[in-house]
């Protein structure tokens, strides 16, 4: 312990963890306590963005319906896509990340406390401004990639400068959170925590960082330039005086492709931490799975232009994205079959967490299978922005992400509060979610594919529409309920959970090593690191890690 | 310690790198846009901005010895080459401002041209930049004439150090590729 | 895609079905291996932890190179499939030039001259060359049983061939999100058979005679009112702000689809738009029952 230097900003904070007051929190620079809060803001903007997508399937559960006028459909959409990925999936990942890797590197905390609260605050500050825009004069209502000159002056009001200013805001905050992480791990780890070492959830936070801080630079240079347009009259994305609408779809794309796996790289590593343990196993392949993370963030930086088939960017363009899509199957299908082999041959425990990431690995491949036609081009071209392709990213999203972060929720949750979560009502949630979020978006494959374009306020009585948007809209509906039995367990658990201990799940990284909930230093005392797990090799002399050699 | 503000800083500078290539892409990607109107070989003047850059480039230097005068524990060394650094910074920025004035006098704007989207959006970016540099050196000058930067935090100098080189060097991406280039 | 109706959607489908059955075989090895494990080796069978396996080169190499593979098979049968549906159109000149506007479709035949909207008829059997241009904002015109989808985008030229095996009438719409009224951009695609086909750019071409002495009227009732602006009659090439109306008669739906064209929803649609497609461009007027009689009447008689 002695080698690792104390935060000293962090030392100067005076501090009473027994007493729970507002002030201690807001003006908190603590990593577990940020941490915390940025998965509070996330869990908001997931309950106000679960009630938009409730009330896009209530809008589209019958043909002609009238329940929501189409100007406030596409302001919901928008608010609905904007508030999921911006403000839900990233700082709850970030979140996540900022609780867990100092502790799972044997670190005190983050290498730069008060960067980190600054990020955390500009990301709720930019949610504020986002949704201030309902009162300021309609929320936007150009999607969630605002495509130029829809975006623009004539066609789209202020809820665009918000929507711009929101993003950058949170991006500022995103990327000091991506600094943070990789100077954290670069500086920070504990004697014996080599990079090779390293738990799979923090290396992928680590190598998510670089993406974090290269794309949402991008975004930001996007969004300077739509600004400059809208509000000082440049020309960037204006066909009408020489601009280019593609130039904002290139650049937009350049930061949203690998903004998708900002979004699932994280939820990857917790599933790298959930299935060992609970398969009573190390991972499968570690160098492997490690590997294949880097490989899918060169990746994912050349791939952008795969949202841009049905652009007509020509045959060459068209050939080298379709191919470099492709190929990033390859390193994701390497993870998914490290993480099945994982399970063979071990001894499951059919925990909340672990029926998630079992459902996880089943749901988010039928995303990927759904990925790679669209990486085959003439697929894109007949499915893309159908419903086929809103089908699609929910799957990922959703089935991989979601599933992934609720599966860490369970399994960290003891860790976090000291408490045990109720297995019972998790597994109501678990098999509610599962039936409700399948119910959801299979049938949206199938819209897609008799012609259903995404994004439409409502849509003719064609045969069969009505009935599939129905069953979509009912999905929907269980889903919210199964979320309902989560915040009731929540609540349960939080007041009336089993004391959790140290290591309820007899888990070998580094948080387990410590008290539920931590110190605020973390550590009284770490384990000797010698290995990949070092609570495995504490629990079994006879047969410790570091002795294979691996 | 000063390793660890340092790697912020370079990844920090990083994040600037990939923001800075969608400005700089974006005016290459309009050259020769537009049959008529103002463009690079134009509207501008190299001769001129030449200086500023020269003065900007100088800061460099200056910033680089007050440096290694907080090294070496020479205070008053540090606080004339802090000063020096700012004043020559100050220097880049009116001449920005000036070049801006008299594009503006020809009516070369942000809203009349692709050229000026991109040359007005670019260079903008950048002198915020600068601006901002030169906000924290005046801190660090006030504290250094306060005498409360010493060696022990001249790792806060260094970084500062850092990202005022990269401005330096996105200039002369910059001056090359709008300055220089046209007239090649 | 369901019910393919041209080589293009055929070519798709195939594609589309082949990539499904591999998935689908991938889906059944992942989630059997998955629900096996579960059984098979759920906690509680044996004492203690089970053996500590760390992995193995070999399957590496085998669950990395299979989908290299499959892969590269896949994408060239993709490549292929490029080929065969979107070969660049050379020097052949457009058949048809589709414009997308805010909510609706410009549709030219430049060859004859004529001018239409919304409902576009083609000749069955034919590979039919669409050119696509942006009016205002990006559109994409997609017509799923003829084949792909291609944006709509101002300041470019897109091209995009079609064709219909069989007669019969072809639903499509907007697919790119493109403001208040996106879901009300829809498509028809008439195919007829050739003959049929040139009977009706023929008629197309021919300026329609309005009968009637209620359609004189409602002639009149259409010239003294703000109509003219930005509705033709005449198949004129310039851009008008809303659909060309020369033979309105003779079309199936009013509003991009919104509605059937009858006389009692034409009249409905001219006192209030807004109630069918509310964010449309077009304003309601409140014309006396007669001159409302009359201008439907002299639309609905340019057939």
């Amino acid at each position: 312990m002695s080698e690792i230097s104390l935060v000293p900003e962090a030392a100067d904070v005076p501090r009473n963890v027994s007493k729970v007051n507002l002030l201690s929190w807001i003006s908190s620079v603590d990593h577990k306590q940020i941490g915390i809060m940025y998965i509070i803001t996330a869990i908001v903007f997931l309950v106000v963005g679960g009630l938009e997508a409730m009330l896009i399937r209530l809008q589209l559960a019958q043909p002609n319906a009238q329940v929501l006028s189409p100007e406030a459909y596409n302001q919901i959409f928008t608010m609905h896509g904007t508030t999921m990925i911006f403000l839900m999936g990233m700082p709850m990942l970030i979140g996540f990340g900022n609780y867990l890797v100092p502790l799972m590197i044997g670190a005190n905390d983050m290498a730069f406390p008060r960067l980190n609260a600054l990020g955390l605050w500009l990301v709720v500050f930019g949610g504020l401004v986002l949704y201030y825009s309902f009162i300021a004069g309609g929320a936007p209502d150009a999607g969630w990639f605002s495509y130029t000159p829809l975006s623009e002056p004539p066609f789209s009001g202020t809820g665009v400068d918000y929507w711009a200013i929101s993003i950058i805001v949170t991006g500022i905050g995103s990327i000091a959170a991506g600094i943070n992480f990789i100077v954290t791990v670069l500086t920070m780890r504990a004697p014996g925590m080599t990079m090779r070492r390293l738990p799979l959830f923090a290396w992928m936070v680590f190598v998510n960082s670089f993406l974090i801080i290269f794309a949402l630079a991008i975004l930001n240079g996007a969004l300077v330039m739509l600004e400059a347009d809208r509000l000082l009259g440049a020309r960037f994305f204006h066909p009408i005086v020489g601009g280019s609408p593609v130039l904002w779809q290139h650049i937009f794309w350049a930061f949203g492709h690998p903004e998708v796996y900002i979004l699932v790289l994280p939820a990857f590593g917790m599933i790298s931490e959930i299935i060992p343990v609970f398969s009573r196993k190390p991972i499968f392949g570690y160098p492997f799975v490690a590997a294949s993370t880097v490989a899918i963030a060169f990746l994912s930086m050349g791939v952008w232009a795969h949202h841009m088939f049905a652009v007509g960017m020509g045959f060459g363009w068209d050939v080298f994205f379709g191919a470099s899509s492709s190929l990033i199957a390859i390193p994701t299908g390497v993870k998914v079959f490290n993480w099945t082999a994982t399970l063979w041959g071990g001894s499951l425990r059919f925990t909340t967490a672990m029926l998630f990431a079992m459902g996880f690995l089943v749901e988010f491949t039928i995303g990927g299978i759904t990925g790679v036609q669209f990486a085959l081009v003439p697929l894109d071209w007949a499915t893309t922005d159908s419903y086929f392709v809103v089908a699609h990213f929910h799957y990922v999203l959703v089935g991989g992400t979601i599933f992934a972060v609720t599966a860490g929720f369970y399994y960290w949750f003891p860790k976090v509060t000291g408490r045990m979560m109720s297995e019972r009502l998790g597994k109501w949630h678990f098999w509610v979610n599962l039936v409700g979020f399948n119910m959801t978006f299979f049938v949206q494959h199938i819209l897609g594919l008799m012609g259903m374009p995404r994004r439409v306020y409502t849509y003719p009585d064609l045969p069969g529409w009505g009935l599939l948007n129905q069953i979509s809209s009912i999905g929907g509906l269980i889903t919210a309920v199964a979320w309902l039995i989560f915040i009731v367990n929540l609540v349960y658990s939080l007041r009336n959970g089993k004391p959790a201990g140290d290591n309820p799940w007899e888990a070998w990284t580094l948080e387990w090593a410590t008290t539920s909930p931590p110190p605020h230093y973390n550590f009284d005392q770490l384990p000797p690191i010698r290995s990949r797990r070092p609570l495995w090799d504490v629990a079994h002399p006879e047969n410790p890690d570091w002795k294979h050699d691996h | 310690m000063t390793e660890k503000h340092k790697l912020g800083m370079l990844f920090f500078l990083a994040s600037e790198v990939a923001f800075f290539s969608m400005l700089i892409l974006a005016y290459l990607y309009f050259i020769g846009a537009e049959a008529n109107g103002p463009n690079a070989a134009t509207a501008l003047d190299p001769a001129t901005t030449a200086i500023f850059t020269v003065a900007l480039l100088a800061s460099s230097f200056t910033l680089w010895r007050a440096q290694k005068s907080i090294e070496h524990g020479k205070q008053g060394g540090l606080r004339i080459w802090l000063l020096a650094t700012i004043v020559l910074g100050a220097i880049f920025i009116g001449g920005q401002g000036w070049e801006w004035a008299g594009l503006i006098r020809d009516k070369v704007t942000i809203s009349n041209s692709l050229f000026g989207t991109t040359f007005f959006t670019l260079t903008g970016f950048h002198g915020l930049h600068v601006i901002s540099g030169l906000i924290v050196l005046l801190i660090l000058f006030i504290l250094a004439l306060a005498g409360s930067l010493n060696q022990a935090r001249a790792h806060a100098l260094a970084t500062v150090e850092l990202y005022w080189h990269f401005v330096d060097v996105v200039w002369i991406v910059i001056f090359s590729l709008l300055y220089v280039w046209p007239h090649l | 895609m369901f019910s393919p109706n041209s080589p293009q959607a055929y070519s798709i489908n195939n594609l589309l079905l082949l990539t499904t059955i591999i998935g689908g075989v991938i889906l059944l090895i992942i989630g059997g291996v998955v629900f096996y494990s579960a059984f098979r080796f759920r906690s509680g069978l044996r004492p203690g932890e089970p053996p500590q396996i760390f992995g193995s080169r070999n399957l590496e190499f085998l669950w990395t190179g299979i989908p290299v593979i499959v892969l590269i098979v896949l994408f060239g049968f993709a490549v292929n499939t490029m080929r065969q549906i979107d070969p660049a159109p050379g020097q052949q000149p457009p058949d048809v030039i589709v414009t997308g506007y805010q909510w609706w479709w410009r549709v030219e035949y430049p060859q004859a001259g004529v001018v239409t909207a919304n409902e576009i008829h083609i000749p069955v059997g034919k590979q039919i060359l669409f050119q696509l241009e942006g009016g205002d904002v990006i559109h994409d015109f997609w017509v799923p049983q003829l084949g792909p989808k291609r944006d709509t985008i101002p300041g470019s030229t897109n091209y995009l061939w079609l064709q219909a095996n069989t007669p019969d009438v072809y639903l499509g719409a907007c697919s790119e999100y493109c403001g208040t009224q996106h879901a009300w951009m829809r498509i028809r695609v008439i195919a007829q058979p050739q003959a049929e086909f040139d009977q009706w750019l023929q008629q197309q071409r021919a300026a329609a005679t309005p009968s009637g002495s209620d359609a004189m009227r409602g002639a009149q009732v259409f010239q003294q009112n703000t109509c003219v602006n930005c509705h033709a009659i005449q198949q004129t090439g310039t851009n008008w702000a809303g659909p060309n109306l020369g033979h309105l008669g003779s079309r199936q739906t009013i509003g991009a689809g919104v509605i059937e064209n009858t006389p009692d929803n034409l009249a409905a649609w001219i006192t209030n738009p807004q109630r069918f497609k509310p964010g449309v461009k077009m304003p309601g007027y409140q014309l006396s029952p007669a001159d409302l009689h009359a201008l439907v009447a002299y639309l609905e008689s340019l057939k």
